[in-house]
């Protein structure tokens, strides 16, 4: 679960990282009563969960509180990409060219089993274009999830980065933001910019906090930051079926099979049909007719998508509850769009039958996911070029 | 023959009494796998279908002389029964169990392999550990610790598999089997970002088993492995390999199921990949049916 910028400091706080103080509003009037509050300039940031906010004009400098009520005005209900604008933080500006921007994150880093400090005096850039650009700017260091981040090795890595100002105070935040991490589940956490002010101690301007769904059970407290409207309404939808789900954009071909694998092989073999995908759908393994049912219904909703392709290969799965699902959406008329599959497994003939039954146009079945993909592909070109 | 399991393998079952562990006991006693018995703190004592059931690992595994467990427990006592039957000294485990958090798997990764160096050291066999989020393993017609389909893993075969999706373990056996060649062992990794055994780890065994003739890797976009088993493949193997790698066009940053299956940056794109392979003259199929022509190619060279 992503968490907007002001949780994830609400966390880092809990956690006893010094933050950059800052409210929520939800209307341009309670931007202008924060600012007045805290007095001028504040900066008006807006709360949604995409990156490159910036740069798309929903982080505002404010010089006066009629500043901070007009830049409210604009940023609330703004659309940046795709997402609605509900929230803005309102903190106190800082005076960036008194001091030093720096960069620290910890991420989930399979090639070492564990999670991986970065740090980098590169801030306030997004670390991955600094990544691109000058890779031997991030210092990386294995943390070890049973210990911890020490605090000997939290000032090595900031020494080794280039670090200046009270080094040992430096160094408790990154150890800090270790614990919050380590306590949170934390797929990623980062501090961007971590600011060194002119009196040497750092202060976390901005961060990204993203918890480990799978472990969200252990974090019910943080249950009621999910905000649904945040999400993409068929991601919602989804999420109700326990189906794991991506909208992708500009496709026209609607996907589904059982296991992400199988799902993102998918893609590739659509994209090599000459069409694009316009969604991951993992059904998961054994689903019954109604599950089926509930996915077709899923995409059929997405008006980009001009034709479905499923792809499963049953082991657990049977092919005659996949094509029953698919047949009950005919019936119901949910089913407008091409469907053209490639079931492969138990229970393939008794599937083929129950086709053969209702022998309808819309649903066609192929040996191969090729032939099904090919023919999805088609009837999605020709009704996108109609 | 094939590697880590066989038909003496004696296999116990933690959580054998819920639903997932139940239908696939049976399963595996259908396919011919020594399913000894099963282990349910709190059903300690009570039988099973047959199967005994204990309340700890270790009883389990001295009663029974048990060198493999497969887990079936839910995801927030997953790693914990993985503990368990490591400290209880069970060579083999395998963990089915999807949607384990990272952080306990990061611990219980640590924990298994510092334990395996320890037996190792003292003149032990090691301990080993196999997913989670992951099929399991399989040696044809011998034993089967896991969930794949039984029709499928029938008949020995000489080609040794390895995979990071269920689901396309099952296509390329398949493909594999139906061009007349057959898989020898089935080794399901998993999916998730942290594991216990990767393609580096498993590639040394099929290079030294005698019934394995070739390798077929089935990765994914995201994570280093690929590129790890290329660098091993290119310094230590002689038997021919060829690759897949499946998400090839999956947009960066978008997560596609596995959570592993994530680009950050520039690490683990396909590019990234297929140069890692190339350098190790790996061939790496478009598709999955080229991987059948890709392994026959390897074999007549």
């Amino acid at each position: 679960m992503k968490l907007h910028e002001y949780q994830g400091k609400e966390i880092l706080r809990q956690f006893g990282v010094n933050v950059q103080e800052g409210k929520v509003a939800r209307t341009p009037d309670e931007v202008r009563q924060i600012a007045r509050e805290y007095g001028q300039p504040v900066v008006v940031k807006a709360q949604v969960h995409v990156g490159g906010r910036g740069k798309a004009g929903g982080v505002k400098f404010s010089p006066t509180e009629d500043k901070a009520f007009e830049n409210g005005e604009k940023i609330l209900g703004m659309d940046i990409k795709g997402l609605t604008v509900n929230k803005v933080l309102v903190t106190k500006a800082v005076d960036i060219d008194a001091g030093t921007e720096y960069y620290v994150g910890m991420i989930v880093d399979r090639n070492v089993q564990s999670y991986t400090l970065m740090a980098s005096a590169e801030g306030g850039m997004e670390i991955e274009e600094v990544a691109e650009a000058t890779p031997d700017k991030i210092i990386k260091h294995r943390v070890d999830p049973v210990t911890g981040l020490r605090p000997y090795e939290a000032r090595e890595v900031a020494i080794k980065a280039g670090f200046k100002g009270n080094l040992n105070k430096i160094a408790d935040m990154m150890v800090k933001m270790s614990e919050a991490a380590l306590k949170r589940d934390a797929v990623l956490v980062e501090i961007n910019p971590l600011f060194v002010g002119p009196d040497g101690n750092p202060l976390a301007l901005d961060t990204k906090f993203e918890i480990d769904d799978n472990a969200m059970y252990r974090h019910k407290d943080l249950a009621d930051w999910r905000e649904l409207e945040a999400e993409h309404p068929l991601e919602i939808e989804a999420s109700k079926y326990g189906f794991a789900y991506v909208k992708l954009d500009n496709g026209n071909v609607g996907v589904l099979g059982n296991g992400a694998g199988i799902v993102m092989t998918s893609l590739d073999v659509v994209n090599r049909a000459g069409a694009k995908p316009a969604n991951f759908l993992d059904i998961g393994g054994g689903a019954k007719a109604e599950v089926v049912y509930n996915a077709v219904k899923l995409v059929s909703k997405d008006t980009d998508v001009k034709a479905i392709f499923i792809n499963i290969f049953g082991g657990i799965t049977r092919a005659d509850e996949v094509a029953k699902g698919v047949i009950q959406a005919l019936k119901e008329g949910i089913l407008t769009k091409p469907v053209r599959m490639r079931i492969a497994g138990t229970a393939e003939d008794e599937a083929k039958a129950l086709l053969a039954e209702v022998n309808s146009p819309l649903i066609q079945m192929y040996p191969t996911m090729f032939e099904a993909a090919d023919e999805a592909a088609k009837e999605a070109n020709a009704a996108e070029a109609k | 023959m094939g590697i880590l399991v066989d038909r003496n393998s004696k296999v116990i079952v933690q959580g054998m009494t819920g639903r997932e562990g139940a239908s696939h006991s049976r399963a595996m006693k259908e396919f011919g796998t020594q399913v000894v018995a099963g282990v349910t703190p709190g059903k300690g004592g009570t039988d099973f279908e047959g199967w005994p059931i204990y309340n700890s690992v270790a009883e389990a595994k001295e009663k029974h002389g048990a060198n493999v467990s497969i887990i079936f427990v839910p995801p927030a006592g997953a790693a914990d029964a993985v503990l368990e039957a490591a400290h209880a000294g069970m060579p083999l485990i395998v963990l089915i169990t999807e949607g384990v958090p990272t952080v306990d798997m990061m611990r219980a990764v640590q924990e298994v392999k510092a334990l395996d160096a320890d037996n190792r050291a003292a003149g032990g066999q090691g301990i080993r550990l196999i997913g989670g989020n992951c099929p399991g393993l399989v040696t044809n017609g011998e034993a089967k610790i896991g969930i794949m389909p039984n029709k499928i893993y029938a008949t020995p075969g000489r080609i040794g598999l390895i995979s990071r999706s269920g689901t396309l373990t099952y296509e390329a056996a398949k493909l594999l089997n139906d061009a007349g060649m057959g898989t020898s062992t089935t080794v399901g990794i998993g999916g998730d970002p942290v594991i216990g055994t990767t393609f580096a780890d498993v590639l040394p065994l099929f290079e030294a088993d005698p019934d394995t003739d070739a390798v077929v890797v089935i990765g994914e976009i995201g994570g280093a492995d690929e590129e790890a088993a290329a660098e091993y493949i290119a310094s230590s193997m002689k038997k021919p390999v060829v690759a897949f790698i499946s998400g090839r066009s999956a947009p960066a940053g978008k997560r596609m199921g596995h959570a592993g299956a994530i680009i950050m940056g520039n690490v683990g794109t396909p590019e990234s990949k297929l140069a890692a392979f190339g350098a190790a003259n790996v061939p790496v199929a478009d598709t999955m049916p080229e991987i059948v022509e890709l392994v026959k190619q390897a074999l007549n060279k």
